[in-house]
């Protein structure tokens, strides 16, 4: 994973981004910096926002105000795929995965920003078609090694088992070669050694990458370990913004949580 | 002008059938997320067996056994398409067509070449209020259409089944944890659709038209159109699409030869034509739940 | 998709069969091939980009009339171009393109079973075009189809030619025709489905907002799905024609569009091979009914009393398709290739589970 080419990893900055549906206001007002090459965790009780605030950094919705930009651009007029080109890719809670493609189609489609063959190239099978398929294949398999699914490639990705499931998503997300990745509870529902596992591969992704990670998790072990800074978020808004140490002995982080317990 | 007036009354008579049909269409996609292609089909079956029973059992006993046939029918799909299949709800629709071609093959069949009356009372009289004639079929169509659309519309606000049937359409694995019974829900939508249905073929098929024949599931059709440009989860969707088809149909069917550049038989194509420009504006309908993501 | 040797061997004895058969299999084997190449399209939108269409009929049309306006001589109430026939054919299906890209308002935004509906308009609005265009063609009665003509060699009855002392007639030179277009359509859409653009139709398919979250512009795919399909229709409708020599509006309409539905379902959503046998069954059955009614019970001789082979015919399909619903969701393609059904259950086509 090494010889990635690295381009200059630009901040995400988010500013005061509000989202109502319907009347109801799932954001008010949240803005948080991610610095370049730092993992950044989202937290919160259910419901606190924290998937909302992904679907408008991956423009699958529209805030309602505020800003989000990554290094100068704007993101909250771009459609999903735009942002995708700009360099960042996600996972999802919920496996979003094409059940019936293989592994290796399924992280194919990762390169999609990254390749331009077309129905006529592709049905005709033109060698630029066929020469870059080859190309990308081997980046593929390399990706597939890295995250430790290279013998599953030609397994339809509906037949593995969850955890292996997890690993594909975060591998698609890594063969669009982000400059920034969020991740969505990547170990939501997995075992003690499946999360284990699942935390090395981030922290490798980190030190072999050095890209932004912006994490959303339950998994409070797993967010002290890996966090640089976490934004705490209750019931739409930001109420602490730290490094994990600060966070963990923040009052309101407190309260929101033990609240939550008590409930 | 008594002209634009009879065509505007014709037209909300005819819009008003379509919305029943259209309703019923409406009901089945939100207890069930199904779109069901049969839905023509079954409205030729309530047709079907009034028209054959009413020489023995007068027009309302045909109607009622056709009424209870064409439920009875949609019963039968819902246990078999949604009982037994594991398949999701789109490949579900898709076996619906199936049914249709079955189901519109043997009606035809029966059908024949013939044109049937279904034996209603009002044949073609017509009525004048001051200069302005409108068939009887109209206005019986008209107050039968609005006493059952204003009937199913209390049901579905003040009954238990009507509150079981939106908390499902809301939100169904809830529903189902507060105790509401999924399959019953299910089949009585399934029912309501053929019974509403099977009502509406009477006024289809009635004067001005000459009877039931091959066309007729053509004719019916034409409540897709309506339901898709209110919007396919909206009943208040289904009314309003109703309505505009039904009134576009009848005043460019009334002034086609104005509109003869556009070839004869305008009037039966022009829903369609409306349903492609609403489309076009508005993806979801013009009362359809429009999604949260931006995809 | 990996099986060369076996694939050859199948299309062997088609190679051959014009020297063996009379013209009903000829005849009938050309309208398989027509509605295999057509049923390869909507398998392409419908099967493997989850988009529903009943407007498919509409499209076979266009290019049909395409092809005859384009390659036809003005006589009578009738005009055409007089064009060459393979530049007409070309232009037909690059005109049925046109006519699906100019849906794509609608083909782009409007997603499943909703697109269904939406297309049904295509199918009574072409209804009314056709019905009504008199001039190009040629009204109720329809009009005849000039035959194809390639390097000067044509696909038809006109001059006489004798293979191995069989006499070659227009049926037996469109055989080969036929087998040459089915068999470019088949590769096109492999090519097509184990590539980029086929893997960005089934993720769009599958889970559209991850499509998105990837780069993948959902609604041009999906409008380019549906151009595409026009396309194998249009192509269809072409050879269609070429074997129907007339072609007559009535022919296009809603049970046209219903047939080739039953035929993906049938053949199995999103498999080309599956679409060609789907194809194949939904095609034969009616003619095999009718050439056998009298030794089959139930159904009667055509145009006797009693179920007629085209109603026998659609009863039997219209069940097979609920059937491949309700227990075969990978369809005949599934069952040839030895996959279990259940294997594949979560994996059918057209699944839209949105993430969060």
């Amino acid at each position: 994973m090494s010889e990635t080419p690295k381009s200059e990893t630009p901040e995400l900055v988010v500013e005061d981004v509000t989202v109502r549906f319907a009347g109801l206001v799932a954001l008010d007002a949240v803005g948080f910096t991610v610095r370049p090459g730092t993992v950044h965790a989202v937290i919160g009780p259910n419901g606190a926002g924290k998937s909302t605030c992904f679907n408008v950094l991956s423009g699958v919705y529209r805030a309602t105000s505020g800003s989000v930009r990554f290094g100068g651009r704007e993101l909250t007029g771009l459609p999903p795929h735009r942002i995708s080109e700009l360099g960042i890719a996600r996972t999802f809670q919920n496996l979003a995965l094409s059940a019936a493609l293989s592994v290796e189609d399924n992280l194919m489609l990762g390169r999609y920003r990254l390749t331009r063959a077309g129905i006529v190239a592709s049905g005709l099978r033109l060698p630029r078609a066929r020469r870059e398929e080859a190309r990308h294949l081997a980046r593929v398999r390399e990706i597939a090694d890295f995250a430790g699914i290279a013998h599953r490639l030609k397994e339809p990705a509906g037949g593995l088992p969850y955890g292996d499931q997890k690993r594909v998503e975060l591998a698609r997300a890594l063969c669009a070669e982000p400059r920034l990745l969020m991740l969505d509870e990547p170990v939501a529902g997995m075992n003690a050694t499946e999360r284990l596992e699942m935390a090395e591969l981030i922290v490798a992704v980190r030190a072999g990458l050095g890209i932004s990670i912006v994490l959303v998790e339950h998994d409070m072990g797993m967010v002290m370990r890996l966090a640089d800074r976490v934004t705490v978020l209750d019931f739409g808004k930001r109420i602490a913004d730290g490094t994990p140490g600060e966070v963990q002995e923040d009052p309101a982080v407190l309260r929101a949580y033990l609240g939550e317990e008590v409930s | 002008m008594t002209r634009l007036l009879e065509l505007l009354i014709n037209g909300v008579s005819l819009g008003a059938v379509y919305a029943l049909i259209a309703l019923g269409f409406v009901v089945i996609f939100r207890a069930t997320e199904v779109v069901n292609f049969a839905h023509a089909s079954l409205l030729l079956l309530g047709g079907y067996v009034t028209a054959v029973l009413h020489d023995d059992l007068g027009f309302l006993g045909a109607l009622a056994v056709g009424v209870a046939a064409a439920a009875l029918c949609g019963a039968f799909l819902e246990f078999v398409l949604l009982r037994r299949a594991k398949a999701r709800r789109d490949v579900v629709a898709i076996a619906t067509v199936g049914i249709d071609i079955v189901l519109t093959a043997e009606l035809t069949r029966r059908i024949g070449t013939g044109v049937l009356s279904l034996g209603d009372p009002w044949h073609n009289s017509v009525v004048h209020i001051g200069g302005v004639t409108i068939a009887q079929t109209r206005i019986a169509a008209l107050l039968t259409a609005a006493v059952l659309i204003g009937a199913f519309l209390a049901a579905f606000k003040y009954t238990s089944w009507g509150v079981s049937m939106r908390a499902v359409a809301e939100d169904s694995e809830t529903a189902a944890l507060m105790g509401i019974r999924l399959g019953r829900v299910s089949m009585s939508a399934w029912c309501v659709a053929g019974a509403l249905a099977a009502v509406a073929a009477v006024f289809i098929t009635a004067f001005p038209t000459p009877g039931l024949d091959r066309t007729t599931s053509v004719a019916a059709l034409k409540a897709f159109p309506a339901a898709i440009l209110g919007g396919l989860d909206s009943t208040t969707g289904a009314l309003v699409g109703g309505l505009l088809i039904g009134l576009t149909e009848s005043l460019v069917g009334g002034y086609q030869d104005d509109l003869s550049f556009l070839g004869r038989g305008l009037g039966d194509v022009a829903p369609y034509a409306v349903m492609v420009a609403v489309l076009l504006l508005r993806p979801a309908g013009l009362f359809g739940t429009r999604e949260v993501s931006r995809v | 998709m990996s099986r060369p040797p076996l694939t050859a061997l199948l299309w062997l004895p088609l190679l051959i069969l014009p020297f063996y058969v009379d013209m009903f299999w000829l005849q009938a084997g050309l309208f398989v091939m027509a509605a295999a190449i057509g049923a390869i399209g909507l398998n392409l939108l419908t099967g493997s980009t989850g988009q529903l269409s009943m407007g498919h009929a509409f499209f076979l049309a266009v290019g049909a009339y395409g092809y005859v306006y384009f390659a036809g001589e003005t006589s009578g109430h009738v005009t055409g171009l007089g064009l060459p026939a393979p530049v007409a054919a070309v232009l037909a299906v690059a005109l049925s393109g046109l006519a699906g890209w100019a849906f794509s308002p609608i083909a782009g935004r409007v997603s499943g079973v909703y697109l269904a509906i939406a297309s049904l308009a295509l199918i009574f609005l072409g209804q009314h075009v056709l019905f009504n265009l008199e001039s190009v063609t040629g009204g109720y009665n329809g009009r005849a189809v000039p035959p194809m003509k390639l390097f000067g060699f044509a696909f038809d009855d006109s001059s006489e030619l004798i293979v191995a002392g069989v006499p070659f007639g227009g049926l037996e030179r469109l055989w080969y025709l036929g087998i040459a277009l089915l068999l470019a359509a088949m590769l096109f859409a492999r090519g097509v489905l184990g590539a980029r653009p086929g893997r960005a139709m089934n993720l769009v398919r599958d889970q559209r907002i991850a499509a998105a979250a990837l780069g993948v512009p959902v609604g041009k795919v999906r409008a380019k799905a549906f151009t595409l399909s026009s396309m194998y229709a249009g192509l269809a409708g072409v050879l269609l024609a070429l074997t129907f020599q007339r072609a007559v509006p009535d022919y296009f309409g809603m049970l046209l569009a219903l047939d080739y539905l039953a035929m993906i379902v049938i053949g199995g959503l999103g498999s080309v091979g599956g679409a060609v046998a789907g194809a194949a069954f939904v095609t034969l059955l009616p003619q095999l009914l009718a050439r056998y009614s009298g030794d089959l019970p139930l159904v009667a001789a055509p145009g006797a009393d009693g179920i007629s082979p085209a109603v026998a015919a659609r009863y039997l399909y219209g069940a097979a398709v609920v059937a491949v619903v309700l227990f075969l969701p990978t369809g005949l393609s599934g069952l040839l290739s030895g996959r279990l059904p259940g294997l594949r259950r979560s994996a059918t086509p057209m699944k839209e589970e949105s993430p969060q």
